[in-house]
This record gives structure tokens, C-alpha cells and sequence, in this order.
């Protein structure tokens, strides 16, 4: 889910970029600092939209480096467990698939996929049903529910299931309609 | 416990107006609800509040940045079933039922539940933080080989240098092999499509003669992998430069990194049946577990640094201008072959199941055939101390399917030596039966086919 949140953080400054340009080397390296990062508790930061304010510079002891308290508006995606989301299925193999929800991978497996669909391996790999009308391939849109998410320094983990109500596919790129 | 709404309460609770009690791991639900609902709406970033929050906020952020440098995997995150009422509901088992199949990225794959153990198999070739258990392994072959043999298909693992290809650094390209550094016109038409300069890798690579169509055919009859020891970037440059299309491996091209044990290859971490799988390769020692389903390739020496690193004096092919023939070269040959165990393992007429049936012994039925009714004795071949029957040269011919002798009698058809002065060799000749150099079970070996003993002669011995 998207969240968009006041964040602080504390940037430090290299004297070289005392100056003139100060605030805006500092929101620079705020933004090259943050943007794309993860953290358990927010999620993805996705993008910074606005610095609320900046804060007293404190010169740390034995270094020139200068510390400023930053607070920055911004959009975060965190995934929970028990969210229903929307993906696009990305590899397709005998274990399960993969999917992304923008800088979320999941990993649906097969037993969590329901039982009347079955693996076809081929040029393209997919899971069909037995009549063959419902298809997941590459590319194709599902909707799943998270059971469990992972967070590591740069990237967001999770597992997925469509075997509830209401899940699975929502657009296959096959379809000729 | 999981509602959108309580969540986006959730998270505005951890933006700013927070008290001490959110800088404590977020698995701590109940009291963050709890804290939640003290600090009612609160959300918007009331300035005043953050007057007073500030140095708790310090306290934290100082906090947070200590705990990131910890570690890749944020202790506080994980996974978010930390809380108290777990029922995840008909679409997963509750967790002390659930047999955990496989992890992926530290989490059980079927209920969620973190798991950081390193049971089972990694299988990071497929994505790189998959585990499977080994039932799950299991289960996933039977069901795996049911669908490929209603395909009527079988598993082919195949290597790559000096199988399908041939790199060399470029860096070791000789002086007579400057002419494959220039420009792509001028090399001739073979070279054309074949011939591959990796300048990010300073590599070159030449792809072996047939290979294209070998790969066509063989994905009818088989579902193929890659297995090299090479590393990842470069097993996946050859995948592209044998596969364009990416339909013929797709995800299943295996790497060093993905070896359970050192220095020797395994089906392990191929999700297929043992009994279904061929393997590819021109070197034996690597697969010592699995030598049966092996089918021995010829080496393919196009650069003279390959040639070179085995020993050969010789000139390569590059230097010669020449090439492996396409249509009778090993990939050709090994391609009938495999077109010959597939339609014995799918042959109608046999009573057995499909499932019943190893390709590991058609492989030795197939092989059987080749000097069936040669009746072999060696001269000055073998070390007189050394046992004879576990020769490698001796246990060839026996899979062969050659009966091998130390003595000789009237049934003995061929005699194989180094040497024509022999009493054994004088022999062979008075009795009008074949003498051949010992390189004609090998060529027979890598052929697949009974030589003609005259294309190996043995020399005669140099008068002192």
C-alpha cells in the first residue's frame, strides 16, 4: 500500500558545500541518499515530494562534517500481510511464479495456486486450467493476496497466494477481447 | 489485524507523532494499536508536537541508523505475523500444520512463517532465494515426470565448453588466429554466424557446427538445461548466444554457484527423475555420482588456447581455417543417437509403465550394441601389474558390449595394440583377425559406432 508520510533524517554536509547553494546540495543528496532505499518499517521509499523543514546544522567534534535534521514529505509503499494487491507476473516456472507490484517481488507458489490449474512447460510457460479459460503467463496482470513479506537493504520480499475468493488473473495478455 | 484501515493508522503512527513505545520492534502490535489509539487522530504533522517529539525523534532516527548498518535483513520487518490472533484463513494451512515446502527469501512459501534455516536444496539458479525441502524435491519430480512423459519428453542437462562451444580469452588469441579479430565481412561464412566477440567479457566464443539445429531438435524430444562450471554472467552470455529466443532454456541454466559440492556437478538441483535424465558432457570426472546417465562428448578444440590448456601440440582448427564437419560432426552424431534411446524409452511395444522405465538403461542397451560379437584381447596395452578387468580402456570395450580377454583362443576377433611386433599382434595378422590401435574403442566409444578397423593401424616397431 502507498503511504504518503513525513520522514526525518539526519544528512551530513562536506564543508566544500557550504555556500550559496547549501539547502539545495543538501535536498540533492537527501534525495540521492533516499530514494529507492527500504526500510522495515516504512517500506520503499519511492519518491520524495517536498522538504518540510530543515533543522539547526551541529558541527560534529573532530570532523568538519555538519549534521542537519531534515523532515521530508514522501511516498512510501509497504506491502502487508493480508493485503490484496495487484501484479504482474514476471517468470513462470514448475515451482510457482513470480510477480512484481513495482519494486515488490512475490513469489506465489504452486500450492497456493488453485488446484485446477496446471503447470504447462513450453516456449512460454504457464498455468492453465483444465478447459483452458483462465491462463497465467508472463506479462499477465493477477490479483493476489500477501501472506508474508521480507525486507532487505534494497529490496521488499514476499509471498503471495491467489487461492482465495476473488483472486487470480484480471487481464491476460493473451485474450484476444 | 489487517485491515487497510488499521494499517494506514499504523503508519501514520510511525511517521511522527510516535511516543517511545513505536521505536520498539513493529511486531509488537497490540501495543502499537494501543499507543495508536491514545494519540487519537493524530496524524498531520502537528508542529507543536513535533516541538516536543523531536528529541524522541532524534533518539530514534539515531536508533534506526545504528540498526541498519547491522545487517541486510532489518530485524524489525520481517515478516509482519507477529500477531497475536493468527488465522490466515482458508487460503493457507495454520502454521504448526504446514509441512514447509520451500523458502523463498526466508519465508515458508505456503503460510508465510519467517524461516532461516538452510535445510534442503538452494536452488538459485531459478531465482536466488529459493530453497526447497526434500520432499517438496521429490514431489515436484514425480509430478514434473508425469507431465514431461505425456509430452514424450525426457531430460537433457548439457555443458558448455567444449561441448556445444568453445571460448578463449582475448588475450590468448595467437597470432595465427589474428585474422578472427577483424571485421565480420571478411570472415568466412561459416565464421559468420557462429563466431562471437564478447568484448565486455574479453572473450571470443565459437559456437560448435550444428549446435542451432541440434538445439531445435532435441527440444522436441527433450527439456534441456545448461550445467557449466563456469559463472553465472557467463553461462547466461552463451544462453543468449544458443538461445535467442529464450525458449529453450528458459530459467534452467545451472552455474557453478549452484553446485552443492565442490568441484563436481549433480542432479540435485535438476528437478527431474534421475531415471529420465541424459547428460551431456565431455568431461567424466565431474559427474561422479551420475556417470550412468552420462553420454560422453568429444572435445571440441577450435582455439589454439584450448588446445593448448589439454596438452595437444597440434594446430587448432582456427589456425588450420577449418571446422568440425556439420553434418558428421559429434553434435550430429550424438543427436541421432539421442533421437535413438528417446524412441527406445517410448517404444510402444514394451509392457512396462513409462514412469517404470530408466533411460539409464537404454543408454546401456544402446551402448551394448556398438562391438557386440567383438571378442577383444589387448597387447602391450595394458600394465602388467594392474588388474585387467578395471582398465579403462577394458571396461570401455565391456560397455561396449565386447567380451575382453587376456588370453588368446579362435573367437577372438580383434586384437588391440601400440604395437605389430608382438607375439600377440603376429598373431592377430597370421590369423587374418583385426589389429587395431587401442584409439579405435575410444573412437567407437565417442562414435557410437563400430569403426572401420582399417582407419586404425598399428605401427610397426622401428628396427634398433
Amino acid at each position: 500500500m502507498f503511504f504518503h508520510i513525513v520522514l526525518e533524517r539526519n544528512m551530513q554536509l562536506h564543508p566544500r558545500h557550504f555556500g550559496r547553494d547549501l539547502r539545495d546540495k543538501l535536498v540533492a543528496k537527501l534525495m540521492k541518499d533516499v530514494e529507492g532505499t527500504c526500510s522495515g518499517r516504512h517500506g520503499f521509499i519511492v519518491a520524495i515530494t517536498g522538504i518540510e523543514s530543515v533543522g539547526k546544522g551541529l558541527i560534529r567534534d573532530g570532523t568538519g562534517f555538519v549534521t542537519f535534521p531534515v523532515k521530508y514529505q514522501c511516498v512510501v509503499f509497504r506491502p502487508f500481510k493480508g493485503e490484496i494487491l495487484e501484479a504482474v507476473v514476471t517468470m513462470v516456472n514448475k515451482m510457482g511464479f513470480f510477480a512484481e507490484a513495482g519494486p515488490v517481488q512475490i513469489f506465489v507458489s504452486n500450492h497456493l495456486i488453485p488446484d485446477d490449474m496446471e503447470f504447462q512447460s513450453g516456449d512460454m510457460p504457464n498455468y492453465t486450467t483444465s478447459d483452458g479459460s483462465v491462463k497465467i503467463q508472463k506479462e499477465s496482470e493477477v490479483r493476489l493476496k500477501i501472506i508474508g513479506t521480507r525486507v532487505d537493504a534494497t529490496e521488499i520480499f514476499c509471498i503471495g497466494t491467489i487461492k482465495d475468493d476473488f483472486l487470480g488473473v484480471i487481464s491476460d495478455p493473451g485474450a484476444t477481447s | 489485524m489487517d485491515s487497510a484501515a488499521e494499517s494506514l493508522s499504523l503508519m501514520r503512527a510511525m511517521s511522527l507523532a510516535d511516543s517511545p513505545v513505536h521505536s520498539s520492534s513493529s511486531d509488537d502490535f497490540a501495543a502499537f494499536l494501543d499507543a495508536d489509539l491514545d494519540t487519537i487522530s493524530d496524524a498531520s504533522a502537528d508542529s507543536e508536537e513535533v516541538a516536543v517529539e523531536e528529541e524522541s525523534i532524534l533518539k530514534r532516527v539515531k536508533r534506526r541508523k545504528l540498526e541498519l548498518p547491522d545487517g541486510v535483513i532489518n530485524p524489525e520487518s520481517s515478516s509482519s505475523q507477529g500477531e497475536p490472533k493468527e488465522d490466515l484463513g482458508e487460503s493457507s494451512p495454520k502454521k504448526n500444520t504446514c509441512p514447509h515446502p520451500g523458502v523463498y527469501a526466508g519465508m515458508c512459501m505456503r503460510c508465510g512463517q519467517k524461516m532461516d534455516d538452510e535445510s534442503g536444496v538452494a536452488f538459485g539458479y531459478i531465482h536466488k532465494n529459493l530453497r526447497l525441502a526434500n520432499d517438496e524435491v521429490v514431489r515436484l519430480r514425480d509430478k514434473d515426470l508425469k507431465n514431461l512423459l505425456r509430452d514424450r519428453k525426457l531430460y537433457l542437462v548439457l555443458d558448455l565448453d567444449h561441448t556445444l562451444l568453445n571460448s578463449s580469452r582475448l588475450a590468448d588469441i595467437t597470432v595465427e588466429e589474428g585474422y578472427l579479430n577483424g571485421q565480420r565481412d571478411a570472415l568466412p561464412d561459416n565464421l559468420k554466424s557462429s563466431l562471437f566477440k564478447l568484448n565486455w567479457m574479453q572473450m571470443m566464443t565459437k559456437l560448435r557446427p550444428f549446435v542451432h539445429a541440434f538445439l531445435k531438435e532435441a527440444s522436441n524430444l527433450f527439456e534441456m538445461y545448461i550445467y557449466t562450471m563456469g559463472e553465472r554472467p557467463y553461462a547466461l552470455e552463451m544462453a543468449k548466444l544458443l538461445d535467442p529466443g529464450d525458449i529453450y532454456f528458459n530459467s534452467r541454466i545451472i552455474a557453478q554457484g549452484d553446485c552443492t559440492q565442490r568441484h563436481q556437478k549433480g542432479l540435485d538441483v535438476v528437478l527431474g527423475q534421475e531415471s529420465a535424465v541424459v547428460i551431456l558432457d565431455d568431461t567424466e570426472a565431474v559427474w561422479g555420482k551420475h556417470k550412468e546417465n552420462l553420454i560422453l562428448m568429444e572435445r571440441y578444440h577450435f582455439f589454439a588456447s584450448s588446445c593448448k590448456h589439454f596438452g595437444f601440440n597440434c594446430k587448432s582448427l582456427s589456425e588450420l581455417k577449418s571446422d568440425e564437419s556439420e553434418t558428421e560432426g559429434a553434435l550430429a552424431t550424438v543427436l541421432k543417437i539421442l533421437q535413438r534411446i528417446h524412441s527406445l524409452f517410448f517404444d510402444e511395444g514394451r509392457e512396462d509403465d513409462l514412469e517404470d522405465r530408466d533411460v539409464r538403461q537404454v543408454l546401456k542397451t544402446v551402448r551394448k550394441e556398438v562391438l557386440k560379437d567383438c571378442k577383444v584381447v589387448f597387447s602391450r596395452v595394458l600394465p602388467t601389474n594392474f588388474p585387467a578387468e578395471h582398465h579403462t580402456l577394458w571396461k570401455m570395450a565391456e560397455q561396449l558390449g565386447a567380451t575382453c580377454s587376456i588370453e588368446l583362443d579362435p573367437s577372438v576377433t580383434h586384437v588391440v595394440s601400440t604395437n605389430a611386433g608382438t607375439d600377440k599382434s603376429r598373431w592377430a595378422v597370421q590369423e587374418k583377425k583385426h589389429l587395431v590401435h587401442p584409439r579405435w574403442i575410444e573412437a567407437s566409444n565417442y562414435m557410437w559406432r563400430k569403426q572401420p578397423e582399417e582407419n586404425f593401424p598399428v605401427s610397426q616397431p622401428k628396427n634398433k
